[in-house]
């Protein structure tokens, strides 16, 4: 064996469950909270305590919002090399911050800021890394059962790490529930800030953000319905939006419509996307593929519209009409519009 | 001074393809003909306009098995340069750590600027691997790229990148790793020439672990992750009901909570 087959480690030596907490601006991003209540149940399996860690500028909110939200303590890595968000600058202050205090195991939101630095942490750290999470489990040995989707959700693989610490996973979005910031937790004292020592220096940085520009994000994962376009709309939206505000529906998409422009990647459902459960999801001018029926299929009752019957949507929509968006849309509003859907579902 | 630009890609069992043995529930991949990762193309597409601005070579690399060669031959046709096979039964196994420190280990020996891969594979999904490469050899790295800008009178490239929400440009130094977003650069048809230079005269170096140095460092051993069970799930079951006009569907509409 040489050196870089990573150091013989000893399990016992790591403890604690943490969760990164992602801000940008000041605004953290929802999956973060999914994370620490779910996290919240692994600590208490194994006996860890739960802590949040959180990489940016200007923290003092956001770090206390953990507290109440459940965290036990918060290790806040604050200087404004931090911010805007960059892979190296962030990279290796969370690797420091894990070598230094070696967490059992550590879960970070599968978003494209989780994803694009998560493995300069794992790398070097030899560390396990299991992508886009979206079970996790842990057993009686503190051994984090990761399990993540395989050709489209028909496998569900679990993914170990028995021999490397720490546990790292990325975890899908929308997939676990929040919980609701309690602040009896910060009036009690019942968590610690900690402010840990800040070991990045800008003139090692080898990127250098020139430009950032980011609207609201839509949170389409606590919407009870959802109105998805796909590549059909052919770029007008004017049908679905319409369809969406006669139901009281988030409107969404399928990646081929992000990928046009045609609608915000915060709207995403899918594989790379977000994962929705809806009451009601209607999927206008979607093929149905498989990377984005994963994002959807937990919807209770799913909607189709599409002009080629044999499109996959069909299987794994409960209704379907074949036919012109454009017509049934708008044939589907006025009709809706004289039997309002909120009276009928009370 | 011009670029080394080199290309990730990757051979994957046709995703429409791949089915599920129904004695074992285990997914049978062997079935399902081997294609090019479909992100892939997407990455050579970006690769080949970085050189067509910056100037220089582009050259694949595929860590896989010697039919592999096949991809190569496709990336070779559609422009690049010149193709790596890595191949060696000594990977077998490998997670994300060591595939990434192999491909990082070939980018450096062919002396990259720029390693340009697809945002993932189509078989495992992780995207873990190109920020792995950049962080093996403590290179920048630019993901989710929807547009690169080589800027080498400044040494630098910058990418516009996703995220969620909006985007944001940034530049990175050299040597550098581009996982390029999927979905947004239309590939090159490869010119009838080049396929037949790239299917019949056209050879890829080979490598294997011993030439990389990485001997001891690579496969299952060193793999600090390994999968556990693989569970099928049954499919959510649907009502597929295809209705004849709109009357119905509104009625289904609002009958869903009803
Ligand atoms: C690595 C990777 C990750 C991916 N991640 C995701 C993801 O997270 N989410 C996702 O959605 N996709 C994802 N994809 C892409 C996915 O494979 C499909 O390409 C995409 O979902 C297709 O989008 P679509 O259904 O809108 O477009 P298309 O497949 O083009 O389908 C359009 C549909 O609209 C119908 N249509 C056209 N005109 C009309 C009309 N006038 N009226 C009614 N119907 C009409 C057509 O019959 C067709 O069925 C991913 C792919 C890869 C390789």
């Amino acid at each position: 064996m040489t050196d870089d087959d990573g150091p013989a480690i000893d399990p016992d030596e790591y403890e604690d469950v943490w969760v990164f907490v992602e801000e940008h601006d000041g605004d953290v991003m929802p999956v973060s909270w999914e994370l620490l209540a779910e996290a919240k149940a692994l600590a208490e399996t194994t006996g860890d305590d739960l802590v949040a860690l959180t990489i940016g500028e200007d923290l003092d909110d956001v770090a206390e919002e953990a507290i109440a939200r459940g965290a036990d303590r918060v290790l806040v890595a604050d200087d404004p090399v931090f911010e805007p968000y960059r892979a190296d600058p962030y990279g290796e202050q969370f690797r420091a911050m894990v070598e230094d205090r070696k967490p059992s195991i550590v879960l970070i939101g599968g978003t494209h800021t989780g994803r694009d630095f998560a493995g300069r942490v794992a790398v070097p750290a030899h560390a396990g890394l299991t992508a886009d999470v979206t079970e996790i489990d842990v057993d009686d040995e503190g051994v984090l059962q990761a399990r993540r989707p395989a050709f489209g959700g028909d496998i569900l693989a679990t993914i170990l790490c028995e021999e490397h610490r720490p546990q790292m996973a990325t975890i899908r979005p929308g997939v676990f529930e929040a919980a609701e910031p309690d602040p009896d937790r910060i009036d009690s004292d019942a968590g610690e800030i900690v402010d840990v020592e800040v070991v990045v220096d800008e003139d090692d940085a080898v990127s250098e953000v020139l430009e950032r520009e980011v609207g609201e994000t839509a949170d389409i994962t606590e919407a009870d319905r959802i109105v998805a376009v796909g590549h059909g709309v052919e770029g007008d939206l004017g049908p679905a939006r319409e369809l969406a505000e006669a139901i009281d529906a988030e409107l969404a998409a399928s990646r081929a419509a992000v990928d046009e422009g045609w609608i915000d990647g915060a709207r995403q459902v899918g594989q790379t996307g977000k994962t929705v459960r809806p009451e009601l999801y209607v999927a206008v001018g979607i093929s149905g593929a498989i990377q984005h029926v994963e994002g959807m299929n937990k919807s209770d009752t799913v909607v189709a519209i599409n002009d080629d019957p044999n499109a996959p949507i069909f299987d794994h929509a409960d209704y379907g009409i074949v036919g012109d968006l454009f017509e049934v849309c708008p044939a589907l509003v006025e009709r809706l519009e004289t039997e309002p859907i909120g009276e009928v579902v009370q | 001074m011009t670029w080394t630009i080199v290309v990730g890609i990757k051979q994957v069992p046709d995703a429409d393809e791949v089915g599920i043995d129904p004695d074992t529930g285990r997914l049978d991949r062997a079935s399902a003909p081997a294609v090019m990762n479909g992100p892939d193309r997407h990455a050579l597409e970006a690769a080949l306009t970085i050189r067509d601005a910056a100037g220089g070579e582009v050259i694949a690399m595929t860590m896989g098995p010697p039919n592999a060669t096949s991809i190569l031959e496709d990336a070779v046709a559609m422009g690049c340069d010149d193709a790596v096979l890595i191949s060696d039964r000594a990977f077998a196994g490998s997670d994300t750590w060591p595939t990434s420190l192999t491909l990082a280990r070939a980018a450096e020996e062919l002396g990259a600027d720029v390693v340009v891969a697809g945002e993932e594979t189509t078989d495992s999904s992780t995207g873990q691997v190109p920020p792995g490469i950049a962080a093996h050899n403590g290179w920048a790295q630019l993901t989710y790229a929807e547009a690169v800008d080589p800027r080498p009178e400044e040494g630098r490239l910058v990418a516009r990148r996703d995220v969620e929400g909006g985007y944001e440009l940034v530049a990175a130094e050299l040597p550098v790793v581009v996982a390029v977003a999927f979905g947004e650069f239309d590939p090159r048809p490869a010119p009838l020439h080049r396929k037949i230079y790239g299917e019949n005269d056209f050879e890829p170096t080979v490598w294997d672990a011993e030439d990389l140095g990485i001997k001891d460092e690579v496969g299952l051993d060193v793999s600090p992750t390994s999968v556990g069970r693989m569970e099928t799930v049954d499919p959510v079951e649907r009502k597929s009901e295809v209705v004849d006009d709109v009357d119905d569907l509104a009625a289904a509409i609002t009958e869903v909570r009803a």
